[in-house]
């Protein structure tokens, strides 16, 4: 009893402390700590709101092999020449500073779930109480038949940012007008479902700016159908007439081969030889830690609860974003985001006791056509029959006037300075 | 069994006592919820592109204007579908947590 009534006045001192800085509860023990795997838009909202919200109750470590975050999203703009490389890429300086988060610039190799501990390549083993899993995708390079990671160069995929976004870059700026690319769009689930269409969109805004509107872009896409494919085939046919050939599987009837050496792309209703440029964006699964640590079911990706974004097999992990199944959410930054902010709430109450709400979840996906025609897609979620259900959805419509577009834009860009100042702030 | 009640217990009490005077709105869950606008609406304050500064507004105006979201005569589908799905109380707590951000914003 004694014990009891101690703890509960410390309880109560500590917190009335807090409460001074106006900071959330917190109960007067060790400092727990979590470890978080992945610097991009799940790991570093995760790792920023829970030491942010905690006050320093709590600590955190991220994990993150990278010298700076170049976002996936907008990477499509870079491509059109919308936006600079310089201004999708940035530091995680002001995120560790502010919010005094560990970073440690390493690749974690291994989790011991049994002891708690994530092994990092150097060697280092990081204990924690509740572990942050966010390493978004790893590509199935045996997913379209005679391309490899080796052949990444010739043919690159540009679906992790980096060297692939430059590369990706340099050689649509060398197609010579009248050049052939060839896009192999990638089968659900992965990440970013317009992306692929976005990204055609720029290509051809970036070829007619350049005079060279005599190319053409074939997507050859394994799905009937796509994310805001109205939209785009709208946007395709007024900005880019006769520029871009969408053909789905009952048209092409599969790819049967790739050769890197001579950019040849072989379907079963076309062989297109000496293109210019092929852009393969193959299957995709969660990334290697969390298949190699067990996280992952046959699917490739990672069951959570859809009330807590917590591994369905293991109650001290968290998996987020691309990674997870997230029910009716795609794979977007503006998801993983969110779902950071919901598990970041739940590891709080768990090891701060701070306060829980019911999960709630929300994306949206905005799109460029052309140069102020941005389209959008998206919707609030929760948890609802074992999933994350959307309980209301919206996307552009056909047809909208110009000045809509253009304002959408707007809200794009302000989205975007907004989520990176929300996760590295 | 008691202790993990105290401090959620405790937080309701403290802030009911320090918030005399202030909005209804349960600053709290405000603050929860706030997450879901500051992905795009920058709690710095700052405006990028077609985003507004939502930080500091009086209570009564952020009311009326997520209600007019909600009500549909506003017609931003993202805000349509942010504020359909918030209470009455929701929108109060959301009022009173951007509301008491406004030192921090308007600050220089």
């Amino acid at each position: 009893m004694d014990f009891n009534r101690r703890q509960l006045l410390t309880g109560t001192a500590a917190l009335a402390g807090t409460m001074m800085l106006g900071s959330p509860a917190v109960l007067a023990q060790a400092k727990p700590r979590v470890v978080v795997i992945g610097g991009g838009a799940g790991g570093t909202t995760a790792a920023r709101y829970i030491a942010k919200d905690s006050a320093g109750a709590i600590a955190v470590t991220l994990v993150e092999p990278n010298a700076n975050y170049q976002t996936c999203f907008h990477s499509n703009l870079y491509l059109g020449g919308v936006r600079d490389y310089a201004s999708i890429t940035h530091e995680y300086t002001a995120l560790t500073k502010n919010n005094g988060i560990e970073l440690v610039r390493d690749r974690a190799t291994m989790i011991d779930r049994d002891k708690k501990e994530v092994v990092l390549a150097g060697g280092r083993r990081l204990p924690y109480d509740r572990l942050v899993v966010s390493p978004g995708i790893d590509l199935k390079y045996d997913s379209v038949p005679g391309w490899s990671q080796a052949a990444e160069e010739a043919m690159p995929h540009a679906w992790k940012p980096g060297a692939q976004t430059l590369l990706l870059r340099k050689r649509l700026d060398a197609v010579p007008n009248g050049g052939v690319i060839v896009m192999i769009a990638p089968p659900n689930p992965y990440r970013c479902p317009p992306g692929p269409y976005e990204r055609v969109s720029m290509m051809a805004h970036s070829l007619k700016a350049a005079g060279k509107d005599r190319c053409k872009i074939f997507v050859i896409d394994p799905k009937e159908t796509f994310s805001k494919q109205g939209l785009f085939q709208e946007g395709w046919e007024k900005h880019y007439k006769g520029m871009v050939e969408w053909l789905g599987p009952k048209v092409h009837d599969g790819v049967k081969s790739v050769d890197a050496a001579s950019g040849t792309v072989v379907t079963g209703f076309e062989t297109y030889k000496n293109a210019a440029l092929v852009n393969v964006i193959p299957a995709q699964m969660a990334g290697a830690i969390a298949r190699d640590s067990g996280l992952a079911n046959a699917s490739g990706f990672c069951a959570i609860d859809p009330s807590s974004m917590k591994s369905a097999v293991d109650a001290n992990i968290y998996v987020l974003g691309d990674a997870c199944i997230a029910g009716d959410m795609p794979k977007s930054a503006f998801s993983a985001n969110s779902q950071a902010k919901v598990a970041a709430m739940m590891i709080r109450g768990e090891l701060v006791a701070a306060r829980t709400f019911p999960a709630r979840y929300t994306n949206t996906c905005w799109s460029l056509i052309d140069t102020d025609d941005c389209v959008k897609v998206g919707g609030a979620y929760e948890a609802k029959d074992g999933k994350i259900a959307a309980s209301s959805t919206f996307v552009s419509k056909t047809g909208e006037t110009a000045e809509l577009r253009k304002q959408q834009q707007a809200e794009n860009m302000g989205w975007y300075a907004g989520i990176t100042a929300d996760m590295l702030g | 069994m008691a202790l993990p009640r105290l401090p959620a217990m405790s937080v309701g009490l403290l802030l009911a006592s320090a918030s005399t005077g202030a909005p209804a709105g349960d600053r709290e869950l405000g603050e929860y919820l706030s997450a879901e606008c500051v992905t795009c609406h920058q709690i710095s304050g700052h405006e990028t592109g077609a985003v507004p500064r939502i930080t500091g507004w009086p209570d009564d105006h952020f009311v009326a204007v997520m209600n007019a979201y909600k009500d549909k005569h506003r017609d931003n589908p993202i805000m349509q579908t942010i504020a359909g799905r918030l209470a009455a109380e929701e929108i109060e707590a959301l009022a009173a947590y951007f509301g008491a951000v406004q030192s921090q914003s308007v600050a220089k």
